[in-house]
């Protein structure tokens, strides 16, 4: 009996320790993020906004965070529109084609993005493309529609399409069937699909990196000022880049999409 | 919308399809194509392919960037499948709490997370700090630029998917069957060697490809977290296109890694056929 528990209590131990492991580096970065001394030390000797007041008012972050915003903001509802037809055209489409369509159109989420920056970067370059907002935009576009062909079609798979029909028989025709009943049944999924996308938009690095020359995104930002010195300014974009994703994912669980998207990986 | 009437499904996927042509389809085949077409002769020719398995350091590059996979695939076990197990176990509330503790890394940016690692294992971080505090040491412990510190950083972003696939495929076996053998005399260690891990294999495999397929394609944490001390595939990739213009030879290593990547995925594909076909013929 005595070995029972032992192994229970060791479960328990890594699995507590795991958890610890995945959320503390995120907390003290917080932490540090609010010192107002003129280093990173650990522990801040004093708190204050400082840092955050500093990167409001230097023109290198703010642009670096406004083009990421903005990008993100563009991506976002681009890639949930492209991706949820493509969601609900797989959900409807012949089941040969389905599973092929279906790989193609995520395996950008699996596929080294090293080798998909470089690979876009090529093509960009000889088109001027490369170092453009939108040029970034159309690259990231194809990173975050995966993410929303997973949700949607998770969600779509879990509806009863007997209500569709039932739509149609009562005489809706079938956008008009698609657009009141299949879309709001499929809300969670397209929620959870915009989060991912945002996040995957706004975080991304490497094939920004290819890209870009003169323009930068905060990942990009941050990445340069760190072959400098990890200075109070890169914690405190960290942390507020971090408050930015936690509260996005925040709406995810409260709207309860979290098992959507643990049924995805 | 009448465009959706006439062309149905394939209208809805056609913007899809049409993005993906240009900025993955197309630029993936430019790429195939570069890569036989070395930047010293116009003519087309193995070369870089030849180069790559002959010169000694693209494949020892290569390997290292395996053995760093590797690592990371099994400190991910090490964590994750005890995570996995205690969520099983856990009610509902705490079931939550821990999948949103799971999750949560995927939401938040690499890059943030990485500088979190810097402000922990660096010289004057957390740790450190800790352990100076407490008199356990007098100089700083070197927990950065080097292995260690690549496989916690690369270990803590890949986690997530290592322990959704187990947690499912665990979640996916039925209880009595566990009870049945503890009711015929098996210790708790037995039914778990003999019932649920084989059960939960499926899970296993598919989440250990993927963290060992994402972790092949690395960049970012390892410049961050291992300095120039460790090189992996994707940063000489990155070096040779950015630092030096040869994209055709980086192009000949990009081709070499997703051919490698496709055949781990179809052999452990085929693993989890294996087992499933297993499954099927003992119940």
């Amino acid at each position: 009996m005595m070995q029972e528990n032992r192994i229970g209590l060791f479960v328990g131990a890594v699995a507590w320790a795991t958890m610890a492991f995945l959320i503390l580096p995120q907390l003290i970065l917080l932490i540090q993020s609010f010192t107002i001394e003129d280093y990173l030390s650990f522990p801040p000797k004093a708190f204050g906004f400082r840092w955050y007041a500093y990167i409001f008012h230097d023109e290198t972050w703010l642009k670096a965070l406004g083009t990421s915003l903005l990008i993100a903001a563009l991506a976002t509802p681009l890639a949930v529109v492209i991706g949820t037809a493509a969601a609900i055209g797989l959900d409807r489409g012949p089941s040969c084609m389905r599973k092929i369509v279906r790989t193609a159109l995520i395996s950008p989420m699996i596929l080294p993005h090293v080798v998909l920056g470089m690979a876009i970067y090529r093509v960009f370059l000889p088109i001027r493309f490369d170092d453009t907002v939108t040029g970034f935009l159309v690259a990231h576009l194809v990173l975050c529609v995966p993410y929303v062909v997973v949700t949607v079609g998770a969600s779509l798979q879990a509806m009863d399409r007997s209500l569709e029909q039932a739509a149609m028989s009562l005489g809706a025709s079938l956008p008009t069937a698609l657009w009141r009943v299949v879309l709001p049944l499929a809300r969670p999924g397209i929620i959870a699909g915009a989060v991912f996308a945002f996040i995957t938009s706004f975080d991304e690095f490497i094939v920004t990196y290819f890209l870009a020359s003169r323009q930068t995104t905060a990942p990009i930002q941050i990445f340069s000022s760190l072959s400098y010195q990890l200075e109070p300014s890169i914690a405190a974009v960290s942390g507020l880049t971090l408050v930015i994703t936690v509260a996005l994912s925040g709406l995810l669980v409260l709207r309860g999409s979290l098992v959507g998207s643990a049924r995805m990986a | 919308m009448s465009v959706l009437k006439r062309f149905g499904w394939r209208g809805l996927i056609a913007p899809a399809l049409l993005l993906y042509a240009v900025v993955f389809f197309l630029p993936l085949g430019v790429l195939i194509g570069d890569s036989v077409r070395p930047s010293s002769s116009p003519a087309l020719s193995l070369q870089n392919y030849d180069a790559f398995f002959t010169d000694g350091i693209s494949l020892s590059i290569f390997l290292r960037t395996v053995r760093l996979a590797l690592f990371v695939t099994l400190a991910c076990l090490a964590l994750g499948y005890p995570l996995a197990l205690f969520m099983r176990r856990a009610g509902p509330g705490m079931r939550l709490v821990a999948l949103t503790i799971v999750v949560s890394p995927l939401l938040t940016s690499v890059i943030v997370r990485n500088v979190a690692w810097l402000l922990v294992l660096g010289r004057e971080g957390m740790v450190n700090a800790l352990l100076r505090e407490i008199g356990l040491i007098d100089a700083p412990l070197p927990l950065l630029y080097n292995t260690l510190g690549v496989v916690v950083g690369v270990t803590h972003v890949y986690l997530a998917f290592l322990v959704l696939p187990i947690f499912s495929s665990l979640l996916a076996i039925d209880p009595s069957v566990e009870q049945a053998a503890a009711s015929l005399g098996a210790s708790r260690f037995t039914v778990f060697r003999r019932v649920t891990l084989p059960l939960s294999m499926t899970g296993v495999i598919a989440g250990s490809t993927l963290v060992f397929v994402l972790t092949m394609g690395v960049y970012l944490t390892p410049v961050i977290m291992g300095g120039s001390f460790v090189t992996t595939l994707p940063m000489v990739m990155t070096d040779l296109v950015r630092t030096q213009f040869d994209f055709s030879r980086a192009a000949a290593f990009a081709v070499v890694l997703l051919a490698f990547i496709c055949a781990v995925l179809v052999i452990s594909g085929r693993a989890e056929k294996r087992i499933d076909a297993m499954r099927g013929e003992t119940s």
